[in-house]
């Protein structure tokens, strides 16, 4: 389970987040969602440690994670996927894959093999292309790229920032229906930021509303997503 | 012929020490985005270590392995107690702005080289001395002719080679390969996958250091070993002329050009590793700087051009060849013969 516990991140005079406080189930999706520069990928990047909390706390499975540093994070099972199809586009697909479970490959060499197979097999089109750059992908195919490239570390949190932006609808929506497969059959937490609010709660458990820094809903997803007031007040539509 | 053989094999032996320098820089530039000009201040500081070893009669070898070793050392701590801080820095008032955080370390390896030179004076009188070479320094006969090449040369072109092969298989078959070219390309990314950057950050400052080191133990049986003074005007110009655009390396190249044209002594001997330094730096830029493919190649066309002019043309054109050389590639190839465009996604 993920806490976070009255979360302040301030860049120089200006609080990105403002007090956050919401609770991310085991083995469930949760979704942030939020207008633009409601907080939404501050609020990731503070749970990664690529931002430092100016107050509060994230409590990730009982420990306290928030000043540990990105790199000690990731060991104790968080993944990041950052927005914007985040790959290295001049390493090739297969090195991008590997580069995920490098911090793993000198204790645990078979099921880096083995985690490295499964994501060819969830998306094989990386499989045929893993000699190629990968710069040389599309933008669907680098946002799976990036996705598997977190998950050959065997997160057991996955952090995913705008997965859908960007893409056309149709590969938005295999890429959310695979994490949501992935979540349902393997446990994984997922905590999913999206400015896309029906694609998100469609899939998620339990839905966060952030406006300007705050927490202003939180709620099961499928009343969320009913919430007509709600919608029209910070979604607009 | 016989004048195109040794030309040729002269080349090579001094390209591959240039690539040695170029790869040095190259490796700095891409892992910690520092223009590193402390590093022929490095190599002469642990050549001269390499030189007290082997004057206390101690075996070449020895003194060969421990100045690379010093050299790896010397690397990893100007990472640790300049870079690092320096970096962690990053949020005062004077590092604020981008182009500070870029310059200050720049400068910051200028005073490094400053303190090396001002330590190899302290400690070894600034004395000029000479390197022994562990082979022969005299030409190879062919028939009846002694060619202007030596064992020395192909020692040093088997080593540099080894070198290569080695650094080859480093960067692209193991895992500290992957992480060190990931982390250069995308810290974020990198960081987020799990490698600890600031050790493999300190990792490409060590193995610089150790390139440069052996380049200073390869170029100084050729000529002399001494803590010199810098030519300011010189390193000025190839900073600039490592800037991305035009009109900034022009501008360097002139003052380069006009730095030369008023310095007479361009003999190896007095200045030797800062004028590698500078001729590494040519070809890092003409590699295309943040390539290690494109280091090495550099090293080689440039020590093909000081060779050739040297042979067929005169000593004293040697660097307006280079120059020349550099101002061509700049025109015709600004990005280096090895360098990405940059390309924006839209």
């Amino acid at each position: 389970m993920l806490e976070i516990k009255e979360l302040v991140t301030e860049f120089a005079s200006v609080r990105a987040l403002s007090g956050v406080s919401f609770t991310a189930a085991t083995g469930k999706i949760t979704t942030v969602i939020g207008a633009n520069g409601a907080g939404k990928s501050t609020l990731l990047r503070t749970i990664s440690g690529l931002e430092r909390a100016a107050h509060g706390s994230i409590i990730w499975e009982g420990l306290d994670i928030t000043k540990l540093s990105v790199e000690a994070i990731v060991r104790t099972g968080i993944a990041q996927v950052p927005e914007g199809h985040a790959v290295i586009s001049q390493l090739s697909v297969a090195e991008n894959i590997e580069l995920g479970a490098l911090f793993r490959k000198r204790k645990a060499r078979a099921d880096v093999a083995k985690s490295i197979a499964e994501v060819y097999e969830l998306f094989p089109i990386l499989f045929e292309r893993k000699s190629q750059m990968a710069g040389a992908l599309s933008g669907g195919e680098r946002q799976m790229l990036a996705i598997s490239r977190a998950l050959v570390s065997r997160p057991k949190l996955l952090l995913l920032d705008e997965p859908s932006l960007g893409l056309a609808p149709l590969i938005a929506e295999q890429i959310i229906n695979v994490i949501n497969d992935l979540c349902r059959s393997t446990g994984l937490t997922v905590l999913l930021v999206e400015q896309n609010a029906n694609t998100a709660l469609s899939v998620a458990d339990h839905g966060v509303l952030l406006a300007l820094g705050k927490v202003v809903a939180q709620m099961p997803a499928s009343q969320m997503i009913a919430d007509e007031s709600l919608r029209a007040a910070y979604l607009g539509y | 012929m016989t004048q195109f053989i040794t030309a040729f094999f002269s080349g090579s032996s001094h390209g591959a020490i240039y690539a040695l320098v170029s790869l040095g820089l190259v490796l700095v530039w891409r892992g910690a985005g520092v223009v590193n000009f402390a590093q022929m201040g490095q190599a002469m500081f642990t050549t001269y270590i390499a030189s007290q070893m082997i004057m206390h009669k101690n075996s070449y070898w020895i003194a060969f392995v421990t100045a690379l070793l010093a050299g790896a050392i010397l690397g990893s701590i100007i990472d640790f107690g300049l870079m690092r801080p320096l970096s962690a820095r990053k949020n005062s008032a004077l590092l604020a702005s981008e182009s500070m955080r870029t310059t200050i370390p720049v400068i910051a390896s200028l005073g490094v080289l400053g303190i090396l030179k001002a330590l190899a004076g302290i400690i070894w009188a600034g004395e000029e001395r000479g390197f022994p070479s562990p082979v022969s320094t005299n030409g190879i006969k062919f028939g009846t002719t002694t060619l202007a090449f030596t064992a020395f040369d192909l020692f040093v072109i088997g080593i540099v080679l080894i070198t290569l092969l080695l650094t080859t298989i480093f960067f692209t078959k193991t895992g500290m390969g992957l992480a060190m070219r990931a982390s250069a390309l995308n810290p974020e990314v990198t960081r987020l996958s799990g490698v600890r950057i600031k050790s493999v950050r300190t990792l490409s400052w060590a193995i610089s250091g150790m390139a440069s080191s052996l380049a200073g133990l390869l170029i100084t049986p050729s000529t002399n070993l001494s803590p010199n003074t810098l030519d300011l005007l010189l390193i000025v110009g190839f900073t600039a002329a490592v800037k991305p655009t035009i009109s900034w390396a022009i501008s360097g190249m002139a003052s380069s050009l006009a730095g030369l044209l008023i310095t007479p002594s361009t003999n190896l001997s007095p200045n030797t590793l800062d004028l590698l330094l500078i001729v590494g730096f040519t070809a890092a830029v003409i590699g295309g700087l943040t390539s290690l493919v494109g280091a090495v190649v550099g090293g080689f066309a440039i020590g093909y051009v000081i060779s050739f002019v040297n042979v067929y043309s005169s000593p004293e054109n040697v660097f307006l060849a280079i120059l020349i050389f550099l101002m061509l590639m700049l025109f015709l190839r600004p990005q280096g013969i090895f360098g990405a465009k940059e390309v924006r996604r839209v």
